[in-house]
């Protein structure tokens, strides 16, 4: 550092000199340094390609019409399929329970509401209805 | 190498296959005064080195959504800026385990800057405006040192330019009190 004992005044030129150095060659070096930062850290990431305004605008059209086409058909779908009501659920429910607390009785049986001897083909009927019962997509089939 | 015109350089990046080439003619023609900008708030070199690096990726990320109503270069300047204020807010969290004071610290980092080259008069400067709270700072160096105008300084900082005035004034006091003291 240089010593200069002169009074400070803002207004001296001297003192609006640049007073900070930086190390030799550091400008030249420094896009290509940058260039390489940007690469390492674009070889991480997944490349994202900017899109310009107007294909944003109909990317953003065709993903709205698309949705607005995706709802109508689940509602089109949803009116017009037999569907499961809350009642039957509810009697899956009832079922699932007392199938649960009454293994000694088949679903089967508890379905049709009887107690009495299986012939062959009801036997394996009942067996056939516990077996789809593990799961509430089989059920569903019993109440269709 | 001739340098490109702004925009020539907003054109040329937009165009698949030369963005590259036009963002290098952006960093050669501006990095040294984003640079200094930078240094004269974080102070150390290698500080002022990676601002400058985070400043242009940045750019690099965004320059597609940049619109021309301000200069390219207030832009950048801005950007600039918003960086090295981040950096520093950053740095005084981590430091505060460390230092009592982030002011001094700051003041050592200058002191023991190997790449200070001012004189005694230079030095004793930079120590009064480090101790400036930073937006008033921000102002002084860029109006003291860069020269830049209010109206100018009004688009980059997003102040008003009767603030800015006020402001610049308030540091030439706080400075010249400071330095009457020594």
């Amino acid at each position: 550092m240089n010593k200069n004992h002169n009074k400070l005044d803002l207004k001296q030129e001297t003192l609006k000199k640049q007073p900070f150095g930086v190390p030799e060659g550091y400008f030249e070096s420094f896009a290509d340094r940058l260039q390489d930062r940007i690469r390492e850290e674009e070889s991480v990431k997944v490349p994202v390609r900017r899109l310009d305004s107007s294909t944003r605008f109909r990317v953003a059209i065709a993903a709205a019409v698309l949705g607005v086409a995706l709802i109508s058909y689940s509602i089109f779908r949803l009116t017009t399929t037999n569907s499961i009501t809350n009642g039957d659920y509810l009697d899956m429910a009832v079922l699932e329970q007392m199938y649960v607390f009454d293994d000694e009785q088949s679903l089967y049986e508890l379905i049709k509401g009887n107690t009495e001897e299986l012939n062959e083909d009801e036997a394996f009927a009942a067996q056939a209805i516990d077996y789809l019962a593990v799961n509430d997509e089989a059920m569903v089939l019993l109440f269709e | 190498m001739p340098v490109w015109e702004d925009g020539e350089i907003l054109k040329a990046i937009k165009v698949l296959g030369q963005e590259e080439a036009a963002f290098n003619q952006l960093v050669q023609k501006y990095q040294e005064r984003l640079y200094w900008h930078i240094r004269k708030i974080v102070i150390s070199h290698d500080d002022a080195d990676d601002v400058l690096q985070n400043t242009m990726i940045k750019v690099w990320k965004s320059i597609g959504n940049f619109r021309s109503e301000s200069g390219l270069f207030t832009w950048l300047y801005r950007i600039a800026t918003n960086e090295s204020l981040t950096f520093l807010k950053q740095k005084k969290k981590r430091s505060m385990g460390n230092w009592e004071d982030f002011e001094h610290m700051i003041s050592e980092t200058l002191e023991s800057d190997q790449w200070f080259n001012g004189d005694e008069i230079q030095m004793k400067l930079q120590q009064a405006i480090l101790k400036l709270p930073e937006k008033q700072r921000i102002v002084f160096n860029m109006k003291y040192f860069d020269e830049v105008k209010y109206e100018k300084m009004s688009e980059i900082l997003g102040t008003s330019v009767g603030a800015l005035k006020a402001s610049y004034h308030h540091a030439v006091k706080k400075i010249e009190a400071m330095l009457g003291d020594d």
